[in-house]
Formats: structure tokens, C-alpha cells, sequence
């Protein structure tokens, strides 16, 4: 498993740089692997997503699909755009610590 | 109030189905839903008819050979027919020639033959506007071409190929030629027999209107295809082999006959509204998508210069966004339901240079769309792609940081 190193944590991660164990996540996790996705600090309106992402995937052992993130949360697809910049599926999920979802592509 | 789902996805599975599908299918099942033909009471040899009439039916409506009904052979779907026929075709030193626009159900069997098996195999990439040249096929026969692939129409861009040219050419040279419709079965008219096709393939759950679950395909009488799996028939249970006529030949277990009465009462609603006045409809509706999707900047279509040997799919990206992102904001802000990515179709991508963007956002047309939901789905892209805009002309959003 390749492993890459963030702000000297050093973490083993799957082909596409998704944490590979998330029961290893925890908040500075969630620090780090902000600054890989080009979040220079983490809000509050970034932790609420990233606390949802988490508490789902405990309770369901996967993602939760984009309409009802927006519904939990309160915040609409855009807003999370603009707080993820590779989109709540890419950025949320790698900043929760979880797999990237599997997708066609 | 949430609105209700505008669904263009009809490529990867025709829905809603015609009520009488549904209807049909469970009273069937809950009427006759017994083993077809293996017993002898009337209710099984019911079954087993309907089982026998759909074959016949489904080979005259393809143009099959129809004094030889059991050549139409039932399987799960088209990937599953395809791993009948491509290996009941292809042996060790033999070459295939297949198109950049096939779907993986033909890719993977072939590419794994060519790794395990010893196989040769020439992918033929289409033009510009998407079609294969008949003729590129006939300069990449070689000695031992044994087989000839082509999807007659493209999952991703909608193409339908030349089919009959291509017949021709592989009929002049005694090249098995093999056909993909799942995406044209029930859309436009196929005559197996004019257009010099040995082997068609389809599946039960898209434009045939049947249900998931079904599918197979129809080989013609001067082909016969090797055998690769084995089991029960129903029929001579003391041989200790498997059958060697069709339909037992290629038919393995009980069969789905909830997927054969789907398929049936698919027949009757193709035949009554016509296949014809479908595909009009939903070629109308092609050309209001593309035009209003022309008119919106940053939004590139593939392969829809024109809509002739079209069918009602349509690709296209919105230039600086992800297709995935695109789908999960039409899905999520306009209840309209796309597919995003490869399609399952890796090499299309990849000719197209649409592969290291994550593919393309797909729309897929079906029976019971409408003009309105066709003009909201061009409002949705419109405003994706406004948004796009304002985003790049400001800073990323976000509340003061905070400690947590």
C-alpha cells in the first residue's frame, strides 16, 4: 500500500489517496489531508460534514449519497462545492477518513 | 416538496416499463409461474409455451431464421450472451476484429482471450462523427480472421454503424459476423438475414421492454457456436453430457420466465404503438436536448454534428467540471437522473479524450420522456454551467477557521 506522508504524519492510503483503514482517522486526520485538497483550515461548516460523513458511514458502513448529505447537513450541493473543491463525494469523504465511493470512471 | 425525477438513463435500463409489462409479468408469474416444458402437466407445458412462442416471436422480429425458432437461446442479459458467443466462437490462433466503441460485455471476454487463450484482436476506431468505415474493416481482414464484433449502436455517443455495409463484407469473406444491440433492440428495425448477420446478441431490459434478468441471442442456421458451460436441460437426463441441439445447446438451468413473459408483453407494446413512432418520439426529443444544449457555453457535445443514424443519446461535458460532479448536481439540484463516467465503455473515452476527465455526463432518451422535462433538463446544465462561472470569479467559501 503506497503510504504518503502530510505535514510529517505519515499515512498508508489506497491507488486514488483515500486513507486506507478509516477506523485510523481522527481529527488531525482530517487536518492533514485538508491541505491535500487545497482547504487551508477547516470551519465549522467543514467539520459539520465531515462529523456527518463519519457518523453515517459508523452507523451504515458507507457514504452517504449527495442528496441526502444536503438534506442532513442543511447545506445545498453548492455550498459544499464551494467547501470541498473536489466535490462532497471526493473531498468530504477523503477528508472523513473513508474509501472513495466506486464510480464508472 | 421534492420534484419528481426527470430520468434520461434510459441507456442503461429502460424505466418506467409499459404498465402492461408489469401487469403481465406478475400474472403471469402468479399463474403460471411453474418449471417450463420439464414436467409433464399442463400448467409446466403452458409455461414451456409461451417459453417456445417468444422464441419464434423474438426471431421473426430480428429477422432470424424462422423456420428455426430454438436458434434464439435465452441467457441473463448481453454481457452473459456475449461470454456464450465470444468464446463459442473463438479459438487459439484465431484473430477477431471489433470497434473502439464496444461496450466491456465485448472488450473483456476478448482481451482475456487474447491474454489466456492465444487470440488476435484488431480494435477499429471510429471517425469523427463517430462510425466505424465498413471499409477499415475489410483492410484489417487477415487469413485468420474468424469473427467480426460490432456494437450497432454506442452506449456513450449514440452512433449506429453501418451494420448491413459491414454484413456484406464479412458474408463475402465467411467471417462470422456478431452484433451488440443492446442499445438498439426495439429503437430501430434489424433484419438479421438482410443485413447478413450471424449472431445477434440483445438484452431483455432496455428498448425490448422486458425486465432485468433477460437477454440472449440469435444465431443463425450455417453458424454453430462451441459449448462452454454445462448442467441441466430438463430434457434426456440419463445422457451424462450436455445436449448438443439448441436451444439446450446454449441454455443452462431453469430459465427466467418472469423475464420471458416481461419480454412478451414487450412485443405486444412495441407492436401496437410501432417501433417506428417510438424512435421518432424520441429522436424529437434528441434534437430539442442538443439544440438547447448548443446554445449554453462551456457545454462541448460528442458526436451529435448530426442526429442521422442517431439514436436518442447524447454525451456531452461541461468544460472546467467533472462529468461525476455534473451528474451528482443535476441529480441533486434538477431531479434529472444521468450517467456519468465510462459507460462501460473505456476505449469510446479514450478515442474521445474524455478518459482522464472521468468520462462524460450521458443523457439517454427513452419512451415516456417529454418535451417539458427535456427543456428543465437543458435549464439545469444551463445553470451548472452559470455557476461554473461565478465560481472560478471568487474565493472558496468558509466560515473563520476555528479550532476543533
Amino acid at each position: 500500500m503506497p503510504i504518503i506522508e502530510i505535514r510529517g504524519h505519515k499515512y498508508e492510503v489506497d491507488e486514488d489517496g483515500f486513507l486506507q483503514s478509516p477506523e485510523a482517522w481522527n481529527d488531525e486526520v482530517a487536518c492533514d489531508f485538508a491541505t491535500t485538497e487545497g482547504i487551508a483550515s477547516l470551519t465549522e461548516d467543514h467539520w459539520k460534514v465531515v462529523r456527518y460523513m463519519r457518523s453515517y458511514w459508523q452507523e451504515n458502513n458507507s457514504v452517504p449519497l449527495a442528496r441526502k448529505l444536503c438534506k442532513e447537513t442543511g447545506f445545498t450541493l453548492q455550498q459544499l462545492y464551494d467547501l470541498f473543491p473536489s466535490g462532497p463525494v471526493n473531498g468530504a469523504c477523503k477528508l472523513a477518513g473513508l474509501s472513495k465511493p466506486p464510480s464508472c470512471a | 416538496m421534492e420534484r419528481p425525477l426527470i430520468y434520461l438513463d434510459n441507456a442503461a435500463t429502460v424505466w418506467p416499463k409499459p404498465e402492461n409489462v408489469y401487469h403481465f409479468m406478475l400474472d403471469f408469474y402468479r399463474s403460471t409461474g411453474v418449471n417450463p416444458g420439464r414436467s409433464g402437466y399442463d400448467l409446466a407445458q403452458e409455461a414451456g409455451s409461451l417459453l417456445e412462442r417468444l422464441r419464434g416471436r423474438l426471431t421473426k422480429f430480428l429477422g432470424g431464421d424462422v423456420d428455426a425458432p430454438e436458434r434464439l437461446c435465452f441467457g441473463y442479459n448481453a454481457t452473459d450472451a456475449m461470454n456464450l458467443v465470444i468464446p463459442g466462437l473463438l479459438s487459439r490462433g484465431d484473430h477477431v476484429i471489433t470497434t473502439n466503441l464496444e461496450h466491456n460485455s465485448v472488450i473483456r471476454p476478448i482481451n482475456h482471450l487474447v491474454r489466456e487463450e492465444g487470440v488476435e484482436a484488431t480494435y477499429i476506431p471510429f471517425d469523427a462523427q463517430g462510425f466505424v468505415e465498413p471499409d477499415t474493416i475489410r483492410k484489417a481482414i487477415r487469413g485468420n480472421t474468424r469473427a467480426v464484433i460490432v456494437n450497432h449502436g454506442s452506449n456513450v455517443i449514440g452512433t449506429i454503424q453501418p451494420i448491413a455495409e459491414i454484413g456484406k463484407i464479412c458474408s463475402e469473406r465467411g467471417i462470422t459476423f456478431v452484433i451488440d444491440t443492446a442499445q438498439t433492440a426495439g429503437v430501430i428495425p434489424i433484419n438479421m438475414k438482410e443485413m447478413n448477420v450471424d449472431v445477434l446478441v440483445f438484452t431483455g431490459h432496455k428498448a425490448l421492454m422486458g425486465s432485468m434478468g433477460i437477454g440472449g441471442f440469435c444465431i443463425r442456421k450455417h453458424v454453430n457456436l462451441r459449448r462452454t458451460r454445462a448442467g441441466g436441460t430438463g430434457v434426456r437426463s440419463a445422457d451424462p453430457y450436455h445436449i448438443e441441439e439448441y436451444p439446450w445447446r446454449m441454455e443452462f438451468g431453469t430459465p427466467n420466465m418472469v423475464g420471458v413473459a416481461a419480454l412478451w408483453a414487450g412485443q405486444e407494446w412495441l407492436e401496437e404503438k410501432g417501433i417506428g413512432n417510438v424512435y421518432a418520439h424520441e429522436m424529437k426529443l434528441a434534437r430539442r436536448l442538443v439544440d438547447g444544449l448548443r446554445k449554453i457555453d462551456k457545454v462541448r457535445i460528442y458526436c451529435c454534428e448530426s442526429l442521422e443514424d442517431h439514436l436518442s443519446t447524447v454525451s456531452m461535458n461541461i468544460d472546467g467540471m467533472d462529468a461525476a460532479d455534473v451528474g451528482v448536481m443535476l441529480d441533486v439540484d434538477h431531479s434529472v437522473a444521468t450517467r456519468t463516467g465510462l459507460h462501460c465503455a473505456p476505449l469510446v473515452h479514450e478515442q474521445l479524450g474524455t478518459a482522464n476527465i472521468h468520462g462524460s455526463v450521458r443523457f439517454s432518451i427513452g419512451a415516456f420522456n417529454t418535451e417539458e422535462e427535456i427543456d428543465a433538463t437543458i435549464k439545469g446544465v444551463e445553470a451548472i454551467s452559470h455557476w461554473v462561472d461565478t465560481r472560478r470569479s471568487r474565493p472558496a467559501a468558509g466560515a473563520p477557521a476555528v479550532s476543533n
